[in-house]
This record gives structure tokens, C-alpha cells and sequence, in this order.
């Protein structure tokens, strides 16, 4: 599984860094580091939940 | 309250556009004994996805209503189109310089948030989070030792969000009161009081910043006016415009949204065991809380002519995004009305959408959630006091007051 990362539509809310700060890294100013994310096959359903969790729609579910 | 002339509504406006809802007038947003504003604010749902109030700001002015979660998105996420720059605070005084960063638009707006991010991001407030829990369980023990009863916003909210303003601005406790009257009056005070109020504030944002650029100590002025912005220093209008923000922003906005959460708490037995029962769901249910219990609308201005979902908007006419009634979308949000403290999937708009997200938003939730913590784990089962009636209010930033708890 891979989560599209959007850095453009990132505002910095951190929503999926609170559900899963292993998954989705910030930098110092609080946004998603660039580079989609290749997701661990135990790391899934944590992931997709933040991924969901965007209020931006920044972070897209990829295959 | 305050009455104004309304406006006539421009002549580009459809008349079969204009709404007779206002956050300011209408049902339930007037000082109302019991009462439940953002409730209230839903009932535009029942109506079109955007239409215009033609009395809908502080100084009296028509705006664009957009409803719809996701039409909002659209407009805080396109501030190309519709611009923050409004200088809301100035113009009180006659003036006009823009509170920073958010009366700034991208890029210059992206250069002062680049500045500023660090000091709020969700690492640094894990720093802040012990002295923060510290002046909760100070507060909350001395409430518990004086007896059965408080008035929450005076002897705790208040205190608790504006003691840890004045820790980020390196400020003792000394002057709290006068500093929650100036929230106060700046906030939510008449014709005469809100001018006043401003000019104090900046009295006060200048003379801590000349102090610190003569002696810097570690904290946020200091930090401020050795800063550099392309090279240069902040001029003294931009150190103003940005103390002024936190100023405005830090303050009220906290305290309001413990007050709702515990009024609703105290209204809601069922619920206040399930919190007090398992702590743990205390940082779930405070993001039900702020998608139900919001107190900011965002407004923005257009730039330019621009047609969306059928309303004519004309460059300069003003568009509103209240947070209270996109948290109530039915489309995003399933039972909007029902407020589920262990809903899950929860992209409320509390703090905003787009690149002015409120930049304090992470300090925020971490006030909301350790108040909420100690809270319970100090008072024990709590309900309104008999005889009395909080009083709820709508407008600019939504409030409640008089909210008497009783725990005997």
C-alpha cells in the first residue's frame, strides 16, 4: 500500500501525525514531508485511517 | 448590542439569494439563558448552499454565506480568489495594516508562517504540554478546595488559556485580569470599548517589544524582534500586526470552547461517565466537541468577479465560512446533530481550512484536551448549578457565560 502525499494541499493540521506519527513524518514547521509513502503491510488499516483523517484531502490512498 | 444601518444589498445580488439568517441576529445567536448557538447556526442547512446575509459582520455588512463543508474548502483553500487581507483590527481605530499572518495572502503570507510554524508545531507544544498541565491541576485543585461550586470561565477557563499566553509571551500572572478584560471588551464591548480596548493592546504589544529589543530573554517578543524576513528585520508595523494576532487569537477562543465543553458535559451525565469512566477517550471526544462546539467564522474577500455554485460574486464582496455551520453539514458530517463522542471519522473545520489553518491549533487541542483531563479527574460528577442558566451568544467569536457548575 502507498499514500499519495499532495504537499501543495497540506496545511500543517497533523491529524495523521496524531494517528500515526511512525507513518507520517513532519518536518519543524509542522508540515508532511515530501515523497509519497510506502506503507508496512502491519501499518495498514493505521494509515489509511490517517490518511482519512486529512482535512485538506492531502494524503490519497494509492495502490 | 451593538445596531447598525444595514446596508443596502448590492444590486448584483439575486433577491432571490438573500437569506434572512445572520450569525449575528438571528435565533439563538443573540445573549440567550441556555441556549446553543452552533445549534442554532445548522438551521441554514435546511436552505440553499450559498446565499447572502445582508447583516452578517461585527460592523454591520452583508457577506456571501457558504454552508456546504466542502464549498468552503474550496474558498479557504483558494485564497488567489478570495483574499484574508481585511484588516479587521485596524479599521476599529481608522486604520489599516493586517494582523500577521492572517490578514496576509500567500506568498508573503507563506514567509511570516515559515517564521512563526516552529514555535506552535505539534513537537514543540509536546514541550509546552507539562507547563500546561501544571497550570490546569493549579487552577482545578484551588477550585476543588474552595468548595462544590465555580463559575467555570472566570475561575478556570480564562485563567488557564490566558496564563499560558502570557508563559508564550514571557509574562507573569500579575496582570491576568486586566488582560481578560481587554480580550473582553476588544471581543465582544460596544462602539466605544472596542476601539479603546485595541488602542491599549497596542500600546501594550509596542512597549514589551521596544523592552525586549533593549534586553531579549527567551520568549516569543524576543524571538519576534530578532527575527528577519528576507534579510531584514521586522518592521515595527509587521511585530505589531503579529502580536496583535496572538493577542486576539490566544485568548478568547480557548476559554470559550472548555466553557461549551464542559456545559455540555454537565447537560450530558451519560457522557461525562464515559469520559470520567475511560479517560483515554478524552482526545477523540474533544474533536467532536470543537466539529460541535466551533466559535470562529473565517471571512474572506473576493478579488475578482467570480460565479460559484450559481452566486454571482462580485470582486470586494465579502464571503463567509463559519466554522459552526460547515462542523453541521449534513453531507460531511452523518447526523451532524448528534454529537458522538467516539466519532471517528471527524474532519471538522474548528481551526480552519487552507494555509491560514490556525497556527495555534496544535497548542490549542492540547489545552482543550489537558483541561478536559484534569478536570474530571478532579471535580467529581458535575451538572449546572439549580437556578442558574449560562448564558450562550453568537456573533464574531460564539461564547458562553455565567456557566455556574455544582458538584454537591
Amino acid at each position: 500500500m502507498k499514500i499519495i502525499v499532495h504537499n501543495d494541499k497540506c496545511q500543517g493540521h497533523a491529524r495523521c501525525w496524531a494517528m500515526a506519527p511512525h507513518i507520517f513524518e513532519l518536518d519543524d514547521e509542522g508540515y508532511i514531508k515530501p515523497g509519497d509513502i510506502d506503507v508496512a503491510e502491519a501499518d495498514e488499516k493505521l494509515a489509511w485511517k490517517g490518511a482519512k483523517s486529512c482535512p485538506e484531502r492531502a494524503l490519497e490512498i494509492g495502490k | 448590542m451593538e445596531t447598525f444601518a444595514s446596508q443596502p444589498v448590492p444590486a448584483h445580488v439575486p433577491p432571490a439569494m438573500v437569506g434572512d439568517f445572520s450569525l449575528f441576529s438571528s435565533p439563538g445567536m443573540q445573549p440567550t439563558p441556555n441556549g446553543d448557538p452552533q445549534a442554532a447556526a445548522a438551521i441554514v442547512h435546511q436552505g440553499p448552499r450559498i446565499f447572502y446575509s445582508p447583516v452578517n459582520t461585527r460592523d454591520g455588512r452583508g457577506t456571501w454565506v457558504i454552508t456546504r463543508a466542502q464549498d468552503q474548502r474550496r474558498v479557504l483553500q483558494d485564497p488567489e480568489t478570495f483574499s484574508s487581507h481585511r484588516s479587521i483590527f485596524a479599521s476599529a481605530l481608522g486604520e489599516n495594516w493586517p494582523m500577521i499572518p492572517l490578514e496576509l495572502d500567500p506568498p508573503e503570507h507563506g514567509r511570516f508562517r515559515s517564521l512563526l510554524n516552529p514555535l506552535l508545531s505539534p513537537k514543540r507544544v509536546m514541550a509546552l504540554e507539562s507547563a500546561v498541565r501544571e497550570r490546569a491541576i493549579f487552577l482545578i485543585d484551588r477550585i476543588a478546595a474552595a468548595g462544590t461550586s465555580c463559575n467555570v470561565m472566570e475561575d478556570f477557563a480564562f485563567p488557564f488559556a490566558v496564563n499560558i499566553f502570557l508563559r508564550f509571551l514571557g509574562l507573569s500572572d500579575d496582570r491576568l485580569d486586566e488582560f481578560v478584560t481587554w480580550a473582553n471588551e476588544l471581543l465582544h464591548g460596544d462602539n466605544v470599548q472596542r476601539p479603546a480596548a485595541a488602542r491599549t493592546i497596542i500600546a501594550f504589544i509596542d512597549e514589551l517589544s521596544a523592552e525586549r529589543r533593549k534586553r531579549p530573554v527567551d520568549d516569543f517578543m524576543s524571538f519576534l524582534v530578532q527575527s528577519k524576513i528576507d534579510d531584514r528585520p521586522l518592521t515595527d508595523q509587521e511585530i505589531r500586526g503579529t502580536g496583535v494576532l496572538l493577542f486576539v487569537a490566544g485568548l478568547d477562543t480557548v476559554a470559550a470552547a472548555i466553557g461549551f465543553d464542559l456545559n455540555y458535559l454537565a447537560r450530558h451525565q451519560d457522557d461525562q461517565a464515559l469520559l470520567r469512566g475511560d479517560p483515554s477517550r478524552i482526545v477523540l471526544a474533544a474533536e467532536e466537541l470543537l466539529r460541535a462546539y466551533p466559535t470562529v467564522q473565517m471571512i474572506r474577500v473576493a478579488t475578482k468577479d467570480v460565479d460559484f455554485e450559481g452566486a454571482p460574486i462580485r470582486k470586494g464582496d465579502y464571503v463567509s465560512c463559519a466554522t459552526m455551520i460547515a462542523n453541521r453539514d449534513p453531507l460531511e458530517f452523518p447526523h451532524p446533530e448528534k454529537i458522538d463522542l467516539t466519532r471517528e471519522d471527524n474532519r471538522h473545520t474548528a481551526f480552519a481550512y487552507g494555509p491560514h489553518r490556525c497556527l495555534g491549533s496544535h497548542l490549542a487541542r492540547r489545552e482543550i484536551v489537558v483541561g478536559l483531563e484534569e478536570w474530571l479527574k478532579r471535580i467529581p460528577t458535575f451538572r449546572i448549578k439549580q437556578g442558574t442558566a449560562p448564558i450562550t451568544f453568537g456573533g464574531h467569536v460564539f461564547g458562553i457565560e455565567n456557566l455556574i457548575l455544582d458538584w454537591s
